[in-house]
């Protein structure tokens, strides 16, 4: 016999069982879109989470009293002529702004709200390149004549005015009076937590009550360029340390640090989302395994004939091999265009562009095939390798 | 044309041995169309599964054509089977997903015969055993007697120099089994050397000699004669 012939008989033979050829591609192809279509779906989700935080800037980074768990406390604060002194002997911090978190009732002419609220300075517009929505953010003027101004986001906006612009409008915020000047925009995100709403932003300077710089959680900043961000951070630290006598007390971070540890998150995410593909292609492959093996005895007695009537021992096996490869390789071709369809429809709901590496359909159709490979050859070895009447008699 | 020598088969199936073939001699000649007898379980099939190198023996020789074939490896064995031997089962054993005409083009296939060349072959084959039409038709769409007529077809194509048929009526009805027949005496008239097992008298008849097996040994070997045509029990009988 030669390829040729081979070939027409290995195809005969898929031919003349079509629900088996079926079955076995079908295996195949589930397996390989599966883990196709949801690896590009993890892989889309981790893309998605990166450029969210690569929008929200990779130049920032943020400065915390440096406490560990188990040392006494040690109180430290941040004054206004820190950020002063910082902005001014420091070239490679750009903004630097102060953020004073507290909570309290907001009260408009026609509703009430609990809400959170941020003392910060104009700096925090271009750290966080806040979006206007109406009005304006406030100005450094405002924040030194600390002026009675109070910027919403777009929830809280909505929640407390029947009126598209409050902008003007009066609210009373624990207490004491302030005018709305601006309405931040909300910004979209797939990723919960990212956009924090009901938020109200003051000058720190206006904020009610006590000493307006007490109480300053955290600094947040920005270098002047991204490869600047670690001299910044380091120079911030070194600035607070010698004003306040204070070594080791200040913690910095920047968000790519923050970032990573993200990417850490999203590559368990990815993880897990790999075991689930690696599952389905596993499923698969029983499916395949099971068509193979379900059909060993009807085979063997065809093999018996087979040898009777002349075939030997490698006549048999490429028949085989030639059946499980082109089913390996229309069932893989199929997986891999519905796996791919799959990412695309994935890619277009989402708006990224679709994710799938190549590596993953190797993998796919390589464990695919040699599962079908593997099980359609494994009873045709056996079998070739009986007598011929001991083939035959199987029943 | 065959010889054999002392031939044994023991079957050992977990604990248990059967000796199946207790040592066999005999000699047949070319163009001789014999038939083997015996009572079922006497060991029949085992010897002609051994002559048709379908199963190897546990001792003994065996000359086919002056070769001695015991000892061959298994692809020696498939060629020897593919030119010399042709098979008649008596469950057909045709490969159900195949139409009659490529269960006939099958040994052709291994033989490395052409497939313009196969067809042709497959087609007279089919001729002579009188099967015309529904050569495109499955086995599980024939008759039994068609099936029979597929399978004969097939044994014949590849002009083997002996076939075997172990009780190839004894799934067909009589009127069946007599055409059949037919045919087996059409190729004995040929030439071709034909070894047929079976119990029937009826059928044996047929046949020019007949070996008579008991208990795994051959106990007769005698020519056809009116006479010698006598049921299972007479002969056991007359012992
Ligand atoms: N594959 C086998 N395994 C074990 N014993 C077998 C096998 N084939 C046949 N036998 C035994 O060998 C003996 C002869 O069987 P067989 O040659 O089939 O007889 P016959 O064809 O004359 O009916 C019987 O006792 C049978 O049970
Ligand atoms: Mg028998």
């Amino acid at each position: 016999m030669n390829f040729k012939e081979f070939i027409f008989v290995g195809l005969e033979g898929l031919r003349n069982n079509k629900l088996r050829a079926f079955l076995t591609t079908l295996g195949i192809v589930v397996g390989i879109a599966a883990v196709i279509s949801v690896i590009a779906i993890g892989e889309a989700g981790k893309a998605m989470i990166m450029s969210e935080m690569e929008s929200f800037g990779t130049n920032l980074f943020q400065v915390y009293p440096n406490y560990r768990e188990g040392e006494p406390y040690r109180p430290v604060n941040f004054t206004k002529q820190d950020v002063a002194v910082i902005k001014k002997i420091a070239p490679e911090v750009k903004y630097l702004a102060p953020m004073k978190y507290d909570q309290g009732e907001v009260r408009s002419t026609i509703g009430k709200k609990n809400t959170r609220i941020i003392g910060t300075t104009a700096d925090y517009k271009h750290i966080r390149n806040v979006e206007i929505l109406y009005g304006r953010f406030f100005s450094e003027e405002d924040d030194a004549v600390g002026k009675k101004v109070v910027v919403l986001d777009e929830m809280l906006a909505n929640d407390l005015f029947n009126v598209e612009n409050p902008v003007g409008e009066r609210v009373i915020l624990q207490g004491s009076a302030a005018v709305v000047i601006g309405v931040i925009k909300k910004t979209e995100s797939a990723i919960p937590g990212m956009t924090p709403d009901n938020y109200a932003y003051l000058p720190i300077s206006s904020m009610p009550g006590g000493s307006r710089w007490e109480n300053v959680g955290s600094l947040f900043g920005s270098a002047a360029s991204k490869e600047e961000v670690y001299q910044a951070m380091e120079r911030v630290k070194v600035i607070l340390e010698r004003r306040h006598n204070a070594v080791d007390h200040y913690a910095v971070y920047s968000m790519e640090q923050e970032m990573q540890t993200v990417s850490k998150v999203t590559g368990i995410i990815g993880l897990i989302i790999s075991c689930i593909a690696g599952i389905s292609l596993l499923v698969g492959g029983i499916g395949v395994m099971n068509i193979m093996l379900v059909s060993v005895t009807e085979r063997t007695r065809e093999i018996g004939i087979r040898m009777a009537l002349g075939a030997q021992r490698k006549d048999i096996l490429i028949q085989f091999l030639i059946e499980a490869i082109v089913l390996c390789a229309v069932g893989g071709l199929i997986g891999i265009l519905l796996g791919y369809g799959g990412a695309l429809i994935v890619a277009l709901v989402l708006k990224l562009p679709p994710l799938v590496s190549w590596w993953v359909v190797l993998l796919a159709f390589l464990f695919s095939a040699f599962i079908g490979v593997f099980f359609g050859l494994y009873p045709a070895n056996k079998a070739s390798k009986l007598d011929p009447i001991v083939a035959l008699r199987r029943e | 044309m065959i010889k054999v020598s002392n031939l044994r088969k023991v079957y050992s199936t977990g604990s248990v041995a059967v000796e199946a073939l207790k040592g066999v001699t005999l000699t047949m000649h070319k163009g001789e169309f014999v038939a083997v007898m015996g009572p079922s379980g006497s060991g029949k099939s085992t010897f002609m599964n051994l002559l048709g190198l379908l199963d190897t023996p546990t001792s003994g020789n065996y000359w086919l054509e002056e070769r001695e074939v015991s000892s061959l490896n298994k692809n020696e064995l498939a060629s020897l089977r593919n030119q010399k031997l042709g098979f008649v089962f008596q469950a057909f054993n045709l490969i159900p997903a195949l139409t009659a005409l490529k269960n006939v083009e099958l040994p052709m296939l291994y033989a490395g015969v052409k497939p313009q060349e196969r067809r042709q072959r497959a087609l007279l084959a089919l001729e002579k055993v009188g099967l015309g039409e529904r050569l495109q038709h499955r086995p599980n769409e024939l008759s039994g007697g068609q099936n029979q007529r597929v399978a004969i077809a097939r044994a014949i194509v590849n002009r083997p120099s002996v076939i075997m048929a172990d009780e190839p009526t004894g799934a067909l009805d009589t009127k069946t089994g007599e055409e059949i027949m037919e045919i087996f005496e059409e190729l004995h008239r040929e030439g071709t050397t034909i070894v047929l097992v079976t119990h029937e008298p009826d059928i044996a008849k047929h046949a020019k000699r007949i070996l008579r097996f008991k208990d795994g040994l051959l106990i007769r070997d005698e020519e056809v004669t009116n006479r010698t045509i006598s049921s299972e029990e007479e002969v056991n009988h007359e012992l």
